[in-house]
């Protein structure tokens, strides 16, 4: 796009996202993490379908059309044609996409004989938290470009699985080609999708550098280069935004934004999210497995300073998982209102003196929770007035999410970003006895009778019927307070003003395939 | 002068064995399983079990261990990072010319302000600037570093918004690491835009360089005052001021030689305080270098990159002063004023 | 014996007078000891002047600037932090961390750097040179390097400062006390004691360290000022002291997040730090001249 007249050497076409962590692997089906998934779904991958938050419709990707039977069971796709996918320095495609790959990709998160399905440390932990190997029965390849998913059970959250960040079509010739050079680990580092752009370098602590796929099957992609640069720190963030060292700046902190004002070049892109902080008991350590002790700690956190404090009053209280945004949900009665007295008076019935807790608080900003720790400050306050000694533990994210799996630990302060518009992602995947299992569950609370309702609200394809269960879940919660939500967060990025066409969506990864960028310097 | 260099050699060796003593013995402490903080490989498989215990004779007596651990380590081989499983040697030859890059800046900065201003203190007469001098170099000496870096970072980043504040280079040059250090490698880029990078790379080295570069101006000041005042006095220049040679003459010719000898031996003892500030100040303004992955190593509890860090730097700094010792013995000018005492 | 003891004693004094009239003629080095006095004293009031606790949150005064400030407050002198807390009772309460655990560090390494060194300066040959080797290696780690390897080993936190920093000084103490015994241990007056048929305790004692002084008490000033420097480096990259201690380094760590919006709460904890470290230097600076007149 620079005119080549030009005789001052200018800065090469690009843009440049300061990302806030290292991604913990290129490969989102092994991840639930929004840092990973922002670095890889819509940049590298695509999925069979997406849905389009606008029109609240599926919308074509990988698959071009798709059919249900009768009986809900079985799901039919027709594959797009031609599609390619990136070339680098271990794999040059021989052939188009196809079947094939649909059928690897899935393959490898449902069956353990898979020569994939054990590579990687992190197993599929989305996929296992809303049991999806029990769902799928088997995946049938009818020709070179048409798959039918056969499900064991109907399941109206299906389509919307498939459409979440994590669904990504991996290349089975690249596996091909890595099991055989005996390098099969390769596959989730020096990644290979079909997405708008392809992996270029990756180097720890500081930056991933994307290249745009020449042969990207779908709409023009204008950015010819793309970097996140790794970021931790939400300061350096901001000022790197300032100085012009980045173009777009993930997560800032609610209280920069009345900071943004005075600089004259930056704006902000805000939606509001699909998200809810809480947080989590261990229920099955004592005292959390008592059910009065957990009501005594949710009535002892004052919300409201949480909300000035930490969020600046930009987000919404919560009162229960799901946000006003979803469409499930409804204004209900919150059990556990601030309430120190009520909170000393439960300990007491418990018989539960000189508490001491730990509170596991993350270390990163999340959309969800700009600042877990500064919370876990404010309720380490709210405990002590009732008597509560509360320790706060941090580490570095892929510490904490590997001690947090290890560790007996008392409570987390944690949340959720949805993957997707279903109001089921709201409670499967992070409370189910499956979630359990897949160790996203932090609550660690399994309920036969809460499953169940789930189970009831999936077999239901209207909305107005599923509804009900969804309220159901919610009381549930609010009764036996495994969890004790806290916020819904607005989802904020900062840009300068060159770029346009950036769109927030209420949940999954940030995309960078439409964003546009006037030259601050083409005047004419 | 051979037996001085071969003793120097001798105490290089064993100092350097005693670090890595120091290091095997802390690596037994770390809270994990021993051969995990050795190899840093997270799910082993057999195999891979067998060769670490091999490489590392864990079944074998502390001492075969540890002389297993100095093979290893010596030869480059510092296992994979926890974090990112990736070859712990291959990142620490990313980082390490970053900081030296850094280093060389401040340190240059330093000696080409510090020196001249050094000077001008010992041979001004103006009592008032002299005390000046002297608050300015006591402040610098006891400003804390990230203080410093952070009010530079706020002023000359943000607010007049003059200067990049972090990282090294604008990330949208795609510099080819030939070298690691930035200002060369943009230099040899072919890419046509190679100078412009070259210019956005001295722009983001600034601030940190500046703020680096505090702690061993604030001493190079100070000493080469001391020492040109006392050099002053000396009964060679009181000589060479008799023979009517003029003040600059002797000042460049008989005084700052000597002079900057102490400045020599002071820059050799500051370097550990020098390592410990490059750290804070690279964590501070995003620098890519070893100080700032190893922080985040720590961090992430990356048993191997600490290792590999504290061993690199460490090696650096023991190598560095004992050759600057070695320098200041080459050209002491007592050893000197001794043959000319004898004469 | 006895009778040496006596004149001994009165000589010291006169040397003492001596130094304490060259200091205070010294304005510099005057004011940085008055500061360091009302530190001491800070230190020992702060229960009773500091008018809130360090933690104690106030939700309704978040970031208020300090009182100067047109939207300040008198109430909170130095303003808040972004969770409300009056910075001026947190620096108050963090003198004691900062400045206090400096003085704990240093003595405590003091203590055993004295032992170690003084014994090792009195030895002679291969014994005293591997001695000094070990402590070479030691001294060659940089401080924070030091700490970084004890809090791999410990963890971060309060406690563990005072073991990196710590282990981190000791061999200093080592160092200059080994080699000024040792240089002592050349001179004639040594060896006339020896002659005299002193033992080595009588002569370490009586001989050696009252020439050792001078060294020891500029070493201390300066280790002071960089355990105050350390301990605030290691806050600061939260390897030390932890949220919500009022530790200095550890305040500006707190306030990082808050660095363009409030830069008041990294500015006064910086001040604070530099305040401290500007006039013990001030004192050291004033003791090395009163000691070491010629050099300076």
């Amino acid at each position: 796009m620079l005119s080549s007249g030009c005789s001052e050497p200018q800065l090469p076409s690009g843009l440049v996202y300061c990302s806030e962590g290292n991604p913990e692997s290129f490969n989102p089906q092994q991840v639930t993490s929004g840092t990973t998934i922002d670095a890889t779904s819509h940049q590298l991958y695509n999925r069979l379908i997406d849905y389009d938050p606008e029109t609240k419709q599926f919308a074509p990707q990988l698959a071009t059309q798709w059919s249900i039977s009768e009986d809900g069971l079985s799901y039919k796709f027709e594959l797009r044609q031609h599609v390619t996918f990136h070339n680098s320095h271990l794999f040059t495609p021989t052939r188009f996409f196809n079947a094939d790959d649909v059928l690897f990709s899935f393959n490898r998160i449902i069956d353990p004989n898979n020569a994939y399905h054990h590579v990687g440390r992190n197993g599929y932990p989305y996929f296992q938290s809303i049991n999806f190997s029990q769902l799928i029965s088997s995946i049938e390849k009818v020709n070179e470009f048409e798959v039918i998913f056969h499900l064991n059970h109907k399941d109206a959250s299906f389509m919307f699985n498939l459409a979440t960040d994590f669904a990504v079509i991996l290349s089975k010739e690249y596996a091909d080609n890595l099991l055989l050079a005996g390098t099969p680990e390769d596959i989730d580092y020096f990644a290979i999708g079909t997405g708008p752009f392809k992996l270029h370098q990756y180097v720890k602590n500081d930056h991933i550098r994307y290249h745009r796929h020449t042969s990207y099957w779908g709409p023009k992609v204008d950015t010819q280069q793309l970097v996140f640069d790794i970021t931790p720190n939400s300061t350096s963030r901001f000022t790197k935004l300032i100085t012009g060292d980045c173009n777009v700046s993930a997560l800032p902190r609610p209280a920069e934004l009345s900071v943004i004002t005075t600089q004259p070049n930056i704006r902000v892109v805000k939606n509001p999210g699909l998200n809810v902080a809480f947080w989590a008991f261990n229920t099955q350590k004592p005292p959390f497995n008592d059910l009065r002790v957990r009501q005594a700690l949710a009535h002892a956190i004052n919300k409201k300073k949480i909300l000035s404090v930490v969020y600046n009053n930009s987000a919404v209280e919560a009162s229960g998982v799901l946000p006003p945004a979803s469409w499930a949900y409804s204004k209900h009665f919150d059990n556990n209102e601030y309430d120190p007295q009520k909170a000393k008076a439960l300990l007491k019935k418990a018989h539960v003196t000189d508490l001491s807790i730990d509170i596991w608080a993350m270390p990163v900003a999340r959309t969800y929770n700009p600042n877990a720790i500064k919370m876990a400050e404010l309720i380490q306050e709210d405990l002590a007035n009732i008597g509560v000694k509360a320790n706060i533990i941090s580490y570095d994210w892929s510490v904490f999410t590997q001690k947090l799996a290890k560790t007996d630990y008392d409570s987390v302060l944690i949340g959720w970003n949805a993957d997707n518009n279903d109001p089921d992602n709201f409670f499967t995947p992070i409370l189910s006895c499956s979630a359990l299992a897949s160790k996203n569950n932090y609550s660690r609370w399994c309920n036969i009778g809460f499953d169940h309702i789930l189970a009831k609200a999936r077999e239901q394809t209207e909305q107005f019927k599923r509804q009900p269960y969804f309220q159901a879940a919610e009381a549930m919660i609010s009764n036996q307070v495994p969890i004790v939500p806290i916020a819904h967060a607005q989802k904020v990025v900062l840009k300068d003003k060159s770029i346009t066409n950036l769109h927030v969506r209420p949940y999954g990864g940030i995309s960078f395939a439409q964003t546009t960028q006037t030259s601050t310097k083409d005047k004419q | 002068m051979w037996q001085y260099f071969f003793r120097r050699i001798n105490l290089f060796l064993a100092t350097s064995i005693l670090l890595l003593l120091v290091l095997y013995i802390a690596t037994g402490l770390f809270p994990v399983d021993k051969s995990f903080a050795l190899s840093g490989i997270a799910t082993p498989s057999t195999e891979q079990q067998l060769q670490i215990n091999q490489t590392y004779q864990l079944q074998q007596s502390a001492f075969k261990q540890f002389i297993a651990y100095i093979q290893q380590r010596l030869s480059g081989d510092f296992g994979v990072s926890i974090n990112s499983q990736q070859a712990v040697a291959g990142e620490l030859t990313r980082v390490l010319p970053a900081s030296l890059e850094l280093a060389f800046v401040a340190g240059l900065i330093a000696i080409a302000f510090g020196v001249p201003l050094g000077v001008f203190a010992a041979l001004t007469q103006n009592v008032f600037l002299q005390r000046l001098i002297l608050a300015i170099t006591l402040t610098g000496y006891s400003v804390p570093v990230f203080w410093l870096g952070l009010s530079l970072l706020l002023w000359f980043g943000v607010n007049l918004n003059w200067l990049p504040t972090s990282g090294q280079i604008n990330l949208l040059y795609d510099i080819d690491s030939v070298t690691g250090v930035m200002l060369i490698d943009t230099l040899l880029s072919a890419k046509p835009y190679s100078f412009a990078a070259f210019q956005d790379a001295v722009l983001h080295l600034i601030l940190p360089a500046v703020t680096l570069a505090v702690l061993p101006f604030t001493i190079v000041t100070r000493i080469t005052r001391q020492a040109l005042t006392n050099v002053m006095e000396q009964s060679y220049i009181r000589a060479a001021e008799a023979r009517g040679l003029g003040t600059s003459k002797i000042l460049f010719r008989h005084g700052l030689p000597n002079a900057l000898v102490p400045v020599l031996k002071s820059i050799g003892l500051m370097l550990g305080t020098f390592a410990s500030y490059g750290i804070v100040v690279e964590v501070i303004f995003s620098w890519p270098g070893v100080g700032n992955w190893l922080i985040s190593g720590i961090y992430q509890r990356d048993y191997t990159v600490i290792q590999a860090g504290i061993l690199s730097v460490s090696l650096l700094i023991i190598s560095l002063s004992i050759f600057i010792e070695m320098l200041h013995t080459a050209i002491n000018p007592v050893s000197r004023k001794e043959l000319y005492a004898s004469k | 014996m006895h009778l040496n003891n006596i004149h001994y004693e009165e000589k010291k004094a006169t040397h003492l007078r001596r130094i304490w009239q060259t200091f205070i003629d010294n304005p510099l080095a005057l004011v940085g000891l008055w500061a360091i006095a009302c530190l001491i004293l800070l230190t020992l009031l702060t229960p009773f002047i500091a008018p809130f606790s360090p933690e104690a949150q106030n939700s309704q005064a978040i970031l208020m600037p300090p009182s100067w400030h047109e939207h300040g407050s008198v109430e909170y002198f130095f303003g808040t932090d972004d969770l409300g807390r009056d910075i001026f009772s947190r620096i108050l309460h963090g003198v004691q961390l900062t400045f206090g655990m400096s003085l704990v560090i240093v003595f405590a390494a003091l203590f055993i750097g004295f032992i170690i060194g003084a014994i090792s300066g009195m030895m002679t040959g291969l014994k005293s040179s591997i001695l000094g080797h070990l402590f070479d290696a030691l001294l060659s780690i940089p401080s924070l390097l030091m700490a970084i390897l004890v809090v791999a080993v410990i963890g971060p936190g309060l406690t563990n400062v005072f073991w990196a920093v710590g282990i981190a000084m000791v061999p200093q103490f080592i160092r200059a006390i080994h080699q000024a015994v040792h240089e002592e241990l050349q001179k004639d007056y040594v060896t006339a004691a020896k002659l005299d048929g002193a033992n080595s305790l009588q002569i370490f004692w009586y001989v050696i360290m009252p020439n050792v002084w001078d060294i020891l008490i500029i070493q201390v000033t300066m280790a002071i000022s960089a355990a105050i420097l350390d301990i605030a480096a290691l806050g600061f990259l939260k390897l030390g002291a932890q949220a919500p201690s009022p530790e200095w380094g550890a305040m500006m760590a707190q306030g990082l997040d808050n660095l363009l919006l409030a830069p008041w709460t990294i500015t006064i904890p910086g001040v604070a730090i530099l305040i401290t470290v500007l006039s013990i230097n001030l004192v050291g600076d004033g003791l090395r001249s009163a000691l070491v007149p010629k050099r300076n």
